[in-house]
């Protein structure tokens, strides 16, 4: 079954302060010039966070199989890649279920969803 | 070896003096170990991850020699449980018992000549935890010294067993990995009474700390962060990017008795990759030199302080770690050196007194992150910074690098240093992205990529024999895949290479020429060793497939890495027919 695009959207918006959330400031090397990381609504958009985490396995934005398999006009279910977002499966792939919130892996399976070959 | 301790004097002189002094007051066993483990070659033991401190991964036996080769067939296997993503350890050897770890840092203890169990560990692992890893569950070494095995696991802790029982001796939890998502998968390193062992990082937020632990008690005693681990070294991190750090020491270094330095290899900052091209002093994700990742450092094993090092790649942006490479000891022309070859295919050679560059020199072909290094400097020419958007041409080497993380061996009798090279490049798009300040159990890439063949043919692999100072080369093996596993050398006048597809090949230590050859069934991506059992040499090859490099050949060259067995492995040992 497909998970329509119109919920992802609604999914999407209330999780935008995750990446903020990660950003606990310190005095430590504050005199340092700031790096370009403000917290955006990129960290609810499932390509940014393709390109942090999924990347590193599914190559070219998860067009091409690598280290993990090809994504692009995958056959599998929406339910099923959500599961193995959320549980992974040992020496393959780990389980982002507990980092990752409902809303963004939503994100990520629409960004899989929507690619291209 | 207790009387390196306080060897660290200016005068040669000296330093005998002392070491004759203390020698008298330890035990035999004791002052033996020391001997073996300061050689140039290992003998009837393999007692430390690399072979000796020297690093050569060369047996001075040579029972089984360039004549008789021909004759090796197996003696016995061994079968380890729960083999997820192979086997990928160096096995020790001491007083004719073979002892190796294996996935989920499970040990086994086998009778040398015949393969008999003496006693299996299996430690109780986070499950939890290690099923949010991808580095992992694997374990690629152990140690051994005082009447001790040492292992780290996943879960971060470092366990002592006892040699002869295997019971525990004491368990340490030295790294919080339910919050840093990483713990431990390299050998540790012992060192007089200081047990060694260094975390993973790179990718995962963390300041990727190397601990020292009395090797007794399993008392932590001391730690030292890759990242901003000194005040100087905090101001090479702008902002708060320290928070996202990386870095680590995921392989094991080795020791210098002579200036009672531990040598360590470090990992690359996080995010791998990012945009700020050539402006990554001021700007970008983790502004500065981001020291110390991407470096070699030499510690004080007594205390864990930094003694001097050498960063191989400032502000690293392409995820070429330095530490993979071991660290070859050698003396040349009066000069004591060390050879270190870092993941971007360049070998560093320094002076083991201050690691000052002495030379640098390229072991692949397709090299276009820089221009070049300058052999007296060590300064990076041409870098190639990266920004927003398509990477065109494609980055070389690829990000599974031009060298990777098992050895090559060095023949103190012919002089040559053998080298597994790695040709391949990279389709890329670097994306901007938010980095992780806190650890959580994520990752921190920055790009989206494909590895792809280099301009120069398909991607694939070499063996090449050279002088390790001068990078000269005497003689080349090509492979149609880049063997992942270490290199032996041995007195007998032999290489051996175990490669991907499960061939053990054993070549003509001055020719290259192939003598021998066996199919182990399974891909190769773990450390061969030589030793002796009951008067016989045997040659030890772990077999077993499923590495994150490995994972890359299923695409990259189809069958038979499509149907390779990737939970299984073997420890397949070979001797002289009779």
């Amino acid at each position: 079954m497909r998970i329509p695009l119109l919920i992802v959207s609604a999914i999407i918006w209330p999780f935008l302060s995750t990446g903020a959330l990660a950003q606990q400031s310190s005095p430590v090397g504050a005199a340092n010039p700031l790096p370009q990381a403000e917290a955006s609504p990129d960290d609810i958009e499932g390509g940014k966070m393709f390109a942090t985490t999924c990347g590193f396995c599914h190559q070219e934005g998860g067009r091409h199989a690598g280290r993990g398999p090809k994504l692009s006009k995958s056959e599998r279910s929406d339910e099923y890649l959500v599961e193995r977002i959320k549980k992974g499966k040992v020496g393959a792939m780990p389980a982002y279920g507990s980092v990752f919130s409902d809303g963004q892996i939503i994100a990520i399976l629409a960004y899989i969803r929507g690619l291209d070959d | 070896m207790i009387f390196y301790g306080r060897s660290v004097v200016g005068c040669a002189a000296l330093a005998v003096a002392a070491q004759v002094a203390v020698t008298v007051s330890v035990s035999p066993a004791r002052a033996q170990n020391a001997a073996a483990l300061n050689a140039e070659a290992t003998m009837n033991d393999w007692p430390t991850y690399h072979g000796t401190y020297k690093s050569y991964h060369y047996s001075g036996l040579d029972q089984i020699n360039a004549g008789n080769v021909k004759n090796l067939e197996v003696a016995w296997m061994h079968f380890p449980e729960r083999a997820t993503r192979g086997l990928q350890s160096t096995p020790l050897a001491l007083d004719g018992v073979l002892y190796y770890s294996g996935s989920y840092s499970r040990v086994y203890a086998l009778d040398g000549a015949t393969g008999k169990t003496i006693w299996a560990y299996a430690p109780e692992l986070d499950e939890e935890l290690v099923a949010k890893q991808t580095h992992s569950p694997y374990n690629r070494g152990i140690a051994i010294g005082g009447g001790n095995l040492y292992v780290g696991t996943v879960d971060g802790r470092l366990i002592a067993l006892d040699l002869k029982t295997g019971k525990s001796v004491w368990d340490t939890k030295l790294l919080d990995s339910k919050k840093v998502t990483v713990g431990f998968t390299g050998a540790p390193l012992v060192v007089k009474d200081m047990v060694i062992i260094g975390a993973q990082g790179g990718e995962w937020t963390g300041r990727g700390p190397i601990f020292g632990v009395d090797g007794k008690t399993g008392q932590k005693k001391w730690e030292f962060f890759t990242v901003a681990g000194t005040e100087e070294a905090m101001k090479t991190w702008g902002g708060e990017s320290w928070r996202t750090g990386g870095g680590g020491g995921w392989m094991p270094g080795t020791y210098d008795p002579e200036t009672n330095s531990v040598w360590w290899g470090t990992a690359n900052p996080a995010p791998l990759y990012d945009w700020s091209g050539a402006d990554w002093k001021k700007s970008g994700p983790r502004p500065g030199d981001n020291l110390y990742t991407t470096s070699v450092i030499a510690l004080d094993p007594d205390t864990g302080k930094l003694k001097f090092y050498h960063q191989e790649l400032p502000h690293d942006a392409w995820d070429f770690d330095s530490s993979v490479g071991e660290f070859v000891m050698l003396e040349r022309g009066g000069k004591k050196l060390v050879v270190h070859a870092n993941k971007s295919g360049y070998v560093f050679v320094y002076d083991r007194s201050n690691a000052k560059v002495e030379n640098v020199w390229a072991l692949v072909k397709n090299i276009n992150f820089v221009k070049s290094i300058d052999p007296k400097t060590g300064e990076l020419i041409g870098r190639r910074d990266l920004v927003e958007g398509k990477v065109d041409p494609p980055l070389c080497p690829a990000i599974a690098g031009g060298i990777s993380w098992n050895s090559g061996a060095y023949s103190p009798k012919n002089g040559l240093f053998y080298r597994i090279g790695q040709e391949w490049c990279m389709e890329m798009s670097v994306e901007k992205t938010t980095p992780i300040l806190e650890p959580m159990a994520q990752l921190n890439i920055g790009a989206t990529f494909k590895i792809v063949a280099p301009p120069d043919g398909p991607a694939r692999g070499h063996l090449s024999a050279r002088d390790p100072v001068t990078g000269a080369k005497k003689w080349e093996v090509a492979y149609k895949q880049p063997p992942l596993a270490s290199v032996l050398a041995t007195a007998g006048n032999l290489v051996f290479v175990p490669d991907a597809e499960g061939i053990v090949h054993a070549y003509n230590a001055d020719t290259g020429e192939e003598l021998w050859s066996r199919n182990n069934g399974m891909g190769h991506n773990a450390g061969i060793i030589s030793y002796m059992a009951g008067g016989k040499q045997y040659v030890a090859v772990p077999a077993g497939w499923g590495s994150l490099v490995a994972d890359e050949f299923v695409a990259l060259y189809g069958e038979p890495f499509k149907s390779m067995s990737k939970n299984t492995g073997a420890m397949i040992v070979y001797t002289l027919r009779q």
